[in-house]
This record gives structure tokens, sequence and C-alpha cells, in this order.
């Protein structure tokens, strides 16, 4: 194929970012998003969170549904178990100096998540496709509905919700939503790295090899058992870890955030950003949070912000969304990373034909 | 004893409307091996095309008076002299809601088969052929689609919608215990079950019903066996819609109008991986089976519990059979 790189070494085949337009764009954006809190306004910062901490739970789907092919409309349960497990463990550990209590609740949080993965993974090794879609999703009301019980109440504050801690890294009290940005950024941006990174590796070739087919993959030696689970407590950590940010981001967690929603809308950014790409779930995120936002402002300056009107908001955004989902199922099923493919691809041969 | 056997026919009757909804699932996925993942919210289009032609248009002004309220003098003069609970008087407040409650299946029935036509050729017509993980999600995407739709539209509040049948209370004894039923669930679980019933006669006897397990077994086949495969996706389409505005009419009348009607079709997605996705008869039991469950919970352990009863059952029979009770084991070629 004539990609118009050359590669004089094998190490410069290797690299991640293996052309000038990606570290062009890749190094361009991480300058954009440092420089982003300097002048955004309160507002921008509290979406860029929002989207940073949905961005680690796609990833974490991607891993799953992208890379290794199982279907799952129940991640929202997982982001859920990390949320109220870092309150949790945090109100457990309270004896701790809060210095460095984030760093053995959160690690905690993720494991728990990564265990219930495990789990609901279970099923998958003799169900699969659409079996395990509302095995998933099962799971996953049944995690919801436990949240809500009074039983658990005295833990999980109930369908009430319940306060989160101030997080503090060694004395560093992340308090307001600029300090949170950073954070938020910073691991948002490791996890990318290391899903694009797990996929270079023999865990990551397997899960790939059993997303093509399951069955070869198993004659070629690798165990199903292990590699589904695998897939799982690694996409589940993912969304723990989601969970635990979000936990920390927000005053005060309430089920329903956790609800089919959740879920939908992560299965919905991998599919609008591209599936088993590693930018696919930021791109797909961008759009999944801009659009209903920008409808928002939109509603808001055509009705002139009468509140007659704006309780059509909600329903046009959900109708909106559905039909992002759907447009982009009929017309690009690969999603938003194939359309930046060809531009950069062009980009990259230009002046030749793109191809 | 004698609780149990309430709470146990009690079950029966949800579990008949369950298989009523779940009929739905299963005509779709059998002909175009789609799971619909969205029949909970053409559900709850049913029932709000139920509140609107029986309840929103006979109170319109220009709305002929019979319709709302249909009293003709016989009618009038039998009433007189009857006390409160009497079963003729039950009988005759139905009879005043005759016209609107015919209006309202009618006019449900026939939007929600347009409804179901429509999401047909413009979001699965195109997909033939593709995935079906494609196809399923655009059905997920259609979730959000038609619970935005219903608010959009409906943004009245849910009143009261007329029972489809006499809700007299009946009482009766059996094995020397007292039971207590209503009349309009009883006639509920009946239309549910010979809808039911005809559906499977349908697709076991007729000329189209054949055509649908031949598209079933192998589409290219049927395809060249002069079967028109195209035809029979969107006639499975249909033939769901139009059952579901049936049950979301039922539903409405039982539990009240809301948006959260849809949510009802996760837990007959549930039964009917349960049951096994190309069995009506497995759904059947499944239906039956989780309706049983449910109100046995309900009466052990209260209302809330009641509703995972269906994603634990499902949960529990899927790791011991994957392919549901009695559904058919998929032959996988390398």
């Amino acid at each position: 194929m004539i990609n118009g790189n050359l590669k004089a070494t094998y190490g410069a085949d290797e690299r991640v970012l293996n052309n000038r337009n990606k570290q062009m764009f890749v190094f361009g954006s991480i300058i954009l998003l440092a420089l982003f809190p300097l002048f955004a306004d309160d507002y921008s910062v509290l979406m860029a969170c929002k989207m940073g901490i949905l961005l680690i739970a796609v990833v974490g789907v991607n891993v799953l549904t992208g890379y290794t092919g199982l279907v799952s409309l129940g991640h929202g349960a997982f982001v859920a178990i990390g949320a109220y497990s870092t309150v949790i463990f945090s109100n457990l550990f309270s004896g701790l100096p809060t210095g460095i209590l984030p760093f053995i609740v959160v690690p905690m949080a993720i494991a728990v998540s990564a265990l219930t993965g495990i789990i609901v993974g279970l099923p998958s090794l003799r169900v699969k496709g659409l079996y395990l879609a509302v095995a998933t999703l099962a799971a996953s009301f049944i995690v919801k509905f436990l949240i809500e019980q009074d039983l658990f109440a005295p833990w999980t504050g109930g369908i009430v919700g319940i306060d989160t801690p101030v997080p503090s890294l060694l004395g560093w009290e992340l308090d307001n939503k600029r300090e949170m940005y950073v954070l938020i950024t910073a691991l948002a941006l490791g996890t990318m790295l290391a899903a694009q990174n797990l996929f270079r590796t023999r865990v990551g070739r397997a899960f790939i090899a059993i997303r093509d087919r399951d069955y070869s993959a198993e004659i070629l030696g690798i165990s199903l058992l292990r590699y589904k689970l695998m897939s799982f407590a690694i996409s589940a950590g993912y969304c723990g870890l989601s969970g635990a940010l979000g936990a920390y981001f927000f005053a005060r967690i309430l089920p329903e955030q956790f609800g089919l929603d959740l879920s939908l809308e992560l299965v919905a950014a991998l599919i609008v950003g591209g599936m088993g790409r590693t930018l696919g779930p930021l791109f797909g995120v961008v759009v999944v949070m801009l659009v209903p936002e920008l409808i928002k402002i939109s509603m808001a300056a055509a009705t002139g912000g009468s509140l007659e009107l704006a309780r059509y908001t909600g329903p046009v955004q959900e109708i909106v969304f559905g039909l992002l989902l759907v447009f982009f199922l009929l017309k690009e099923p690969l999603g938003i990373n194939q359309i930046t493919d060809r531009i950069l691809r062009s980009a990259n041969r230009w002046p030749f034909a793109r191809g | 004893m004698g609780q149990f056997i309430q709470f146990a026919i009690n079950g029966l009757m949800s579990g008949a409307i369950y298989a009523l909804i779940a009929v739905g699932i299963v005509s779709v996925y059998k002909a175009t091996k789609v799971v619909n993942f969205a029949h909970g919210y053409l559900i709850m289009f049913g029932a709000y095309f139920y509140f609107t032609f029986a309840v929103i248009i006979p109170g319109q002004d220009w709305a002929p008076a019979w319709l709302a309220s249909w009293k003709p003098d016989w009618m009038v003069e039998m009433r007189e002299g009857l006390s409160m609970f009497s079963l003729l008087g039950a009988v005759l407040d139905w009879a005043a809601n005759v016209p609107r409650i015919i209006c309202g299946l009618i006019g449900a029935v026939v939007c929600n088969a347009i409804l179901g036509r429509v999401v047909e050729r413009t979001l699965m017509r195109p997909l033939m052929g593709q995935s079906v993980f494609a196809m399923i999600m655009v059905t997920v995407g259609l979730i959000s689609i038609l619970s935005g739709s219903a608010s959009l539209i409906w943004t009245a509040d849910a009143a009261f919608v007329p029972h489809i049948a006499p809700n007299t209370p009946i009482r009766f004894e059996l094995f020397g215990s007292m039971i207590f039923l209503f009349g309009a669930d009883i006639v509920n679980m009946i239309i549910a079950l010979i809808i039911f019933g005809s559906i499977v006669a349908m697709v076991k006897f007729t000329k189209g019903g054949v055509a649908i397990r031949a598209t079933a077994e192998d589409q290219s086949t049927a395809y060249s066996m002069g079967i028109s495969v195209p035809k029979i996706f969107s006639r499975a389409w249909v033939l769901a819609s139009a059952t579901g505005a049936v049950a979301g009419a039922i539903l409405a009348t039982r539990n009240g109008i809301s948006p959260s009607l849809g949510l009802f079709g996760f837990s007959v997605l549930a039964i009917v991986l349960m049951g096994g996705l190309d069995s009506y008869v497995g759904c059947f039991i499944a239906a039956m089976a989780v309706g049983v469950l449910e109100a046995m919970t309900q009466w052990k352990m209260g209302g809330e519990w009641a509703e995972i009863v269906p994603y634990v059952a499902v949960l529990v029979v899927i790791i011991f059979r994957p392919h549901g009770l009695m559904g058919q084991k998929e032959v996988e070629r390398i």
C-alpha cells in the first residue's frame, strides 16, 4: 500500500504515532487541552470534565465491544459500582489520612468493578451476541435495583443518593472544577494510551482474534474462558475508574444517573465514534455530549428563553440522540474515525490521488 | 393455600399479557432475525394511541356525543333503580363506553400498524443483508427516538382510560378458599390468549405463515423459491406492532399511561430469551412462569422485588440452557 510514509527502521514502523500528521494532531490536541482551562468559562470546563469521565467509560466499552466483539448493554452498572465503591470505601476508611485515601480507594473501586465484570461475564462463555447483550442488560437492571434498596441504604444512600467526598491527592485538595479538569484529562489520556498499547500486546491480539472468529481463535490455542473474562474485567475496570472520577466530580451521586440511559449513551458514543479504534471513543463522546448541548443552546435562542417551550428541549435531545445512532449505523457504520482516517490519508498522500 | 391460589391466578393473568407482548418480539425475530429492543416502546405508542382515540378524540367538541358516552333511552331506563355495585350496573357502565373503546382499539391497531411499517421501511429495510449487530443497534436507537417523540406529542397528563371489559369484581370459591378477581382482568387474559393462539395457528397453518417459517429457516433459499422476503419482513413488523397496540391498550387500563411503559419491553425481552427466541411455546411457558414467579415474589417479598424477577430468571436459565428453554440451537460453521 502506498501510504506516503517512508519508514527506515523497525522502530519507526512500530511507533504509535507513525507519521507526521498523526503527531501534529495528537500533540496539537494535547496543547489545546492544556491551554483550555486558562481561557474557557466555568461551564465549558464542566462539560469538558463530564466528557472526560464518559470517555474513560467508553474506552472500557471499546475494549469489550469494539475489540473483543462481545456486545454489552449494561456497562452503566460498572460505572455505578465504581462510583458507589469509591464512596463506600472512603466512608469505611475515613480514619486514614485524607491525602493518601484516593490512592487506596480508587484502585479498590476498580478492583471491585473488575470483579463484578468477571461475574457478569460468566454467561459470555456459553452465550454470545444477542443473548449476551440481554444478559448484561439484565445484570445492570439488577445492580441498579440493589443500589436503590432500603436494605443497603446505610451504605449506598438508597434512592435519594449519597454525598461524595472531596478528593485530596497528597494534600492537594481538588475542590474546584478546574483542578478536577487537570486530573480527569490526564487520566483520560492515560487510559486511551493504555488501551492503544494493550492491542499491541499478546492479550490484545487474542481479543482481536476472538472478535474476528471465536472458534478459530480457540483452535489457535487462545483460551476463550480466560480471555473473554479478562476482557470483561479490563473493560469493567475502566468503567470503574470512570465511576470513581464521577463520584469525586459530582457532589452527590444518585442511582438514576447510572440507569439504562447511561448504558445506551456509552454504546452510542462508541458506535458514532467508531468501534475497535483508539480514537473512536474520543470522537464519539465529543459528538454525543456536544450535540444535545448545541440543541439546548439553539432551542433557547430560537424560543427566546420562554419556559413554555423549554420543556420540549429534553424530548428533542432524546430524538436527536437516537437519530444520530441510527444515522451512523445506516450511513457510516465505521464511525467518525473512518471519516478522519480518510482526511488524514489524503493529507498524507497530498498532492497525489486520495484513494 | 387460599392466598397461594389467588396469587397464582393473578400471576397467570399477567403472564398472559407477557405472552401477548412476547409474540411480537418472537414474530419479528422469526422473520427477520432481528431482536427488537424497542418493542416496549412500540407498545407504549399503542397505549398512547388508545388513549388518543378513546379519551382525547371523544372529548373534543366536534366529536358526536354518542362517541363519548353512549346512553340510549332503554339503557337509562334499565339503569334506574339499580343499586351501586350490582353486576348489571357495572355492565351498563361499560356499555356506555363501548363506542369509544371500539374507536380506541381500532385507532390504536391501525396507527401502530402504520408506525411499524414506517419503522420497517425507513430503518430496517436499508440494513437488509447487513450484520445483525447493526440491525439490533438500530432498534436500540429507535428506543430514544420513540420515547422522545412520545413525550413530545402527548404532553397532556394521562387521564383515566376506559377498561376494555366491564370491571366488575368477581368472587368465587375454589378448593375451599375465596378467590377475588376483576372482570376486566379475566377478559384481558382471554383476549391475550386468543391473539396469541391465532398468531401461532397462523404461522403454523396458513400460506403466509409457511412463508414466514421458510424465511426464518433460510432467507436466500426462501427468496429463490419465490417468496418475497421484504414483504415478509414488513408483514412481521406490522403484525408485531398491531398486537403490540392491543397489549398497550390492556397495559394502559391496568397500569395507567406513562413513558415508563416502554421499560416493560425489557422484562418481556428477558422472558423471550428465557423461553427461546424462536419458540412460541417456550415463550408462552416462560411468560406464564415469570408471571407466577412475580406474583409469588410480590406476595412474599413485597412489590419492589417483583420488578427484577424476569432478569434474575433469564440469567439463571441462560447459564444452564444458553438458547432458552425451547430455543433451537444455532449451528455454527467456521
